[in-house]
């Protein structure tokens, strides 16, 4: 950890350490993060017990309000073996959001082995290995809530991976009973841990417990297994100790910080360690890590083995201020969520957007990155939910194959309005210009807030330029600060008559600042700052 | 500049250790952070708590003691208040494939309460429309409080008895309907009752006699026949926030020795839960009355008698407080979760014993209220903590398991 702590003080101070606060090949897109070798990597297993004490009691974690340290120099965040870009840099087409991660069409059909299963507590399943020798784990719904927690699974792994996360194949399967077989080298795990070789009876058992058809067929996820060695899941702060690769603090991260965004989105309430996975992989002759995000099945609504808990997305389960105010006030003062009110689906459990708020929404319990959320990193994870349109969301959603067609468009209607929510919010919290782009000379950006519709546009636009000095971050004024009308700012004519690599600042209604490069006569864009 | 920068980013680098020259691109930045970084790895390692947390999880150790040792699993309390904490060991091996459940179960308390009991259920017949039980049972009751009875008893006439029964009960049962029973069950039942051994009160012999205790110093054998009908809509019968529970049940009792202590009883419970703000609170309501009616001048003996007052009706008072041949008994509570794991309820009860039916009403009932701390998962309430206020002071009841 304290490794850590000195890597990324190097990191943000390496504008000082390295006197010049822009390199040649910013601003940058990749983060090559399989440079080392991992060669030492071990299996890492997490106590989630554990997990529960230390973020809802122990202060884990770097915890100051500083810049998020692995974003390129337009603050976004380069792909990586954490992140990939997607929906969020170019539109993906429809049918790129249905396919999701899913490179084949799941499980093939014909016969299927069960080669382990686990037919205890409350989330009976099993393995198995189809006729191509790929193996998935086979998940199902809860009785009481048919549909509900495979359609979540789905849907919401679609998502994420549109937003740019890692995260498994998952397929909604229908299937028979006809069409498994036991391995006979299959064991099961039974309720105290112990293994012993699995017989069709468990088969049996496990279907007893879980939701069937009319027509006599079982509803279930199967979640291709991931490419790779695991090697357990990440925290969200601190860095693995055995990764090379490993130097910015999870804390510290956009995408995780961002992360906290899209869970409120879907409602992943879950979304704690214990639900990620390293996978050990090789790359480019390399072995490397790859970070997953894994298991949705609590998210919109659907707390995996029923509906999600009220309180799920509103407070988190230890949190003294709520709970003495209902002791003292005999239940009569409550949060808003106690007021929430659910239709009557049970395929989509509790999910809803009348009381959700952005600002407030929490998972399960503290979560050291979502803790450290600043504005510019819920304006990052709000432009790319933003990008979702009517269509794209309807697309998604539809894959989750809700047999009721009013809990589909119930749930289409809720996330867009969560959508809203959530840009409104967020785009308030920073001066949402964006979308910065050279036109002759002119640099042209947009007013999101106002683009949206979530607040007037305002009238005008103050424009300051700079010389300014990548070497000693000297600024030197090229005039006057001018007003402009929203949408545009011209370059003045000193920058636009420089010769050599020049470097330039606008700084724009002085909350947002935008470097230029001149090189062989032309600019480019390669800073942005918001404050 | 470079080097003065890096020994003020990096004071923890050691001395002798060469400054890296100028990065020309970012990349190459972090590439070097990673290159110094693999010379430095350490390997994953837990701190000895969360070591231990993670094999108390992965090595079942909740489990295995829910389990037991060989099926057989320690089994807490469930004795009457005043008897002292008890504990013991209870097993419930499933048989043929599901099919048949049998249970066997010791248990004493440090006040000398003992209850032995066994059984097997078949409760999945024919599809789940048919159940049948059979049930052997012992309990001996060492120290089980008399006041006299009805309503006017007095806190001060305090004995003790001693109750000992040994049953034996069939139920068959029918399932017509989804949360529908219906039934009936046939059984013996003897009963034993002697001097009390609370060495705080007097026994009961002491103090009463036969007219004010019917049946004192009898051992009656009782072989009896009973009818019911159960409807059952709680989401959650071990912590109910919606739907209730109603139950009608006829019994009689024949004295096989003729002794004149044979009698019908007509028990009728229903419980019904009111739930709102998305069932975060809960208004939880419950209404019970048991009628008995002999023939032939026979008499219901003191100890078939039912019994108000306790952690179970009338919260205010003592178990056992109030007997007599007949009961109505009623309980209002309001529960608020205060954090998942923890209800808070507010209460009040009423009820009354009386003598004859036509002292059946709401009149003179006797009152006491209270508050109470339910510490659950979502299926159950596993320990109550409950502070009841009457007139004759206040009482703290600690039992595992819920009131209704």
């Amino acid at each position: 950890m304290r490794f850590a702590v000195i890597l990324l003080t190097a990191a943000l101070l390496q504008d000082i350490a390295f006197a010049q606060k822009f390199h040649p090949d910013d601003p940058v897109y990749v983060d090559p993060d399989d440079a080392v070798d991992v060669r030492n990597a071990a299996r890492r297993q997490l106590s989630d017990y554990y997990d529960f004490l230390e973020n809802t009691f122990l202060n884990v974690g770097d915890r100051r309000a500083i810049p998020a340290v692995n974003i390129n120099t337009l603050g976004e965040v380069p792909d990586s073996s954490w992140f990939q870009n997607r929906h969020g840099r170019t539109t993906m087409s429809i049918e790129a959001l249905e396919r999701g991660p899913n490179t084949g069409d799941g499980p093939a059909s014909g016969t299927w082995r069960v080669v382990d299963a686990k037919t205890e507590g409350v989330t009976p399943g099993f393995r198995i290995r189809d006729g191509r020798g790929d193996q998935y784990f086979i998940k199902f719904d809860p009785i009481t809530n048919p549909e509900m927690a495979t359609a979540a699974e789905v849907i919401s792994t679609k998502f994420f991976h549109a937003f740019g996360y890692n995260v498994p194949e998952n397929y909604l399967v229908f299937f028979n009973r006809e069409q498994l077989e036991v391995d006979p080298k299959a064991r099961v795990e039974g309720d105290l841990g112990k293994t012993r070789p699995m017989t069709t009876a468990d088969l049996d058992d496990i279907f007893r417990r879980v939701h069937r058809s009319k027509d006599g067929f079982y509803r279930a996820v199967a979640s291709k297994l991931l490419p790779g060695r695991p090697l357990g899941p990440f925290k969200y702060y601190g860095a693995r100790a055995d990764d090379p690769n490993d130097v910015f603090p999870h804390e510290h991260r956009r995408e995780l910080r961002g992360l906290s965004v899209f869970c409120a989105w879907l409602n992943h309430d879950d979304s704690r360690a214990i639900n990620t996975l390293d996978m050990l992989v090789e790359s480019n002759g390399r072995s490397t890590i790859r970070h997953y995000l894994i298991d949705f099945g609590s998210t919109l609504g659907s707390g995996s083995i029923a509906a999600q808990k009220p309180r799920a997305g509103y407070e988190y389960l230890w949190e003294p201020k709520p709970v003495l105010g209902r002791v003292f006030t005999l239940g009569i003062w409550d949060r808003a969520w106690i007021r929430a009110r659910y239709p009557d689906f049970p395929s989509i459990g509790r999910f809803e957007s009348d009381v959700f708020d952005p600002g407030a929404w929490r998972p399960e319990y503290p979560n050291p990155a979502f803790l450290n959320t600043l504005p510019e990193d819920g304006y990052w994870a709000a432009k790319i939910i933003m990008a979702f349109t009517v269509d794209d969301i309807r697309a998604i959603v539809r894959t989750g194959r809700l047999s009721d067609p009013r809990a589909e468009e119930y749930l289409v209607e809720t996330l867009i309005e969560r959508r809203n929510k959530i840009g409104r919010y967020w785009f308030s919290k920073v001066l949402s210009l964006d979308n910065f782009r050279l036109d002759g000379d002119m640099l042209r950006f947009d007013h999101l807030e106002s683009l949206y519709d979530f607040a007037p546009a305002p009238a005008a636009v103050t424009a300051r330029w700079f010389h300014f000095d990548n070497e000693t971050g000297k600024r030197t004024p090229l005039g006057p600060e001018t007003e402009h009308a929203l949408g545009a700012a011209p370059i003045p004519q000193a920058a636009a008559g420089a010769t050599g690599e020049t470097y330039f600042l606008v700084e724009l209604s002085n909350r947002v600042h935008v470097y230029l490069r001149r090189t062989s006569g032309s600019f480019s864009i390669v800073g942005v700052e918001r404050f | 500049m470079l080097i003065l920068a890096l020994a003020i980013a990096m004071p923890a680098i050691a001395e002798d250790e060469k400054e890296p020259a100028a990065a020309s691109s970012r990349l190459e930045v972090w590439k070097t952070l990673r290159e110094e970084k693999a010379q430095r790895l350490q390997p994953e390692r837990r701190n000895k708590l969360e070591n231990a947390l993670f094999e108390f999880k992965e090595r079942r150790i909740l489990e295995r003691f829910q389990a037991g040792f060989h099926g057989i699993r320690p089994k807490l309390g469930g004795f009457e208040t005043g008897s002292g904490f008890g504990m013991g060991a209870e097993a419930r091996p499933r048989l043929f494939d599901g099919l048949l459940d049998a249970r066997v179960s010791a248990q004493a308390s440090l006040k000398g309460y003992q209850r032995y009991e066994a059984g097997i259920s078949l409760p999945r017949l024919a599809d789940e429309r048919f159940f049948v039980n059979v049930d052997l049972s012992y309990r001996n009751s060492p120290q089980q409080d008399f006041f006299g009875l009805g309503a006017e008893s007095q806190e001060a006439d305090r004995t003790s008895f001693r109750y000992e029964a040994a049953e034996y009960a069939a139920t068959f049962g029918v399932r017509p309907i989804a949360h529908v029973e219906t039934g009936a069950a046939a059984g013996i039942l003897r009963v034993r009752t002697g001097a009390g051994t609370d060495p705080r009160f007097p026994s009961i012999e002491e103090i009463f006699d036969d007219g004010e205790a019917p049946g004192l110093g009898a051992q009656p054998d009782y072989a009896y026949a009973a009818l019911f009908a159960r409807v059952d809509t709680r989401d959650r019968p071990g912590n109910p926030r919606s739907g209730g529970a109603y139950a009608v049940e006829w019994k009689s009792y024949g004295d096989i020795g003729d002794d004149g202590y044979g009698f019908d009883r007509f028990n009728v419970e229903a419980e019904h839960y009111f739930s709102f703000f998305n069932e975060r609170r809960v208004i939880a309501v419950r209404a019970q009355t048991s009628l008995a009616h002999t023939r032939n001048g026979n008499r219901v003996p003191y100890f078939m008698q039912p019994a108000l007052g306790g952690s179970e009706d009338l919260r205010g008072f003592r178990e056992f407080r109030f007997r007599d041949r007949n009961l109505l008994g009623f309980n209002l509570e309001y529960r608020w979760e205060a954090f998942s794991g923890l209800d808070l309820a507010l209460f009040g009860d009423a009820g009354k014993v009386f003598e004859t039916s036509k002292e059946f009403g709401l009149d003179d009932l006797k009152t006491s209220y209270g508050f109470g701390l339910r510490f659950n998962t979502a299926e159950s309430v596993f320990w109550r903590i409950d502070t009841g206020f009457g007139r004759e002071g206040p009482r703290l009841f600690l039992k595992f398991g819920h009131v209704f």
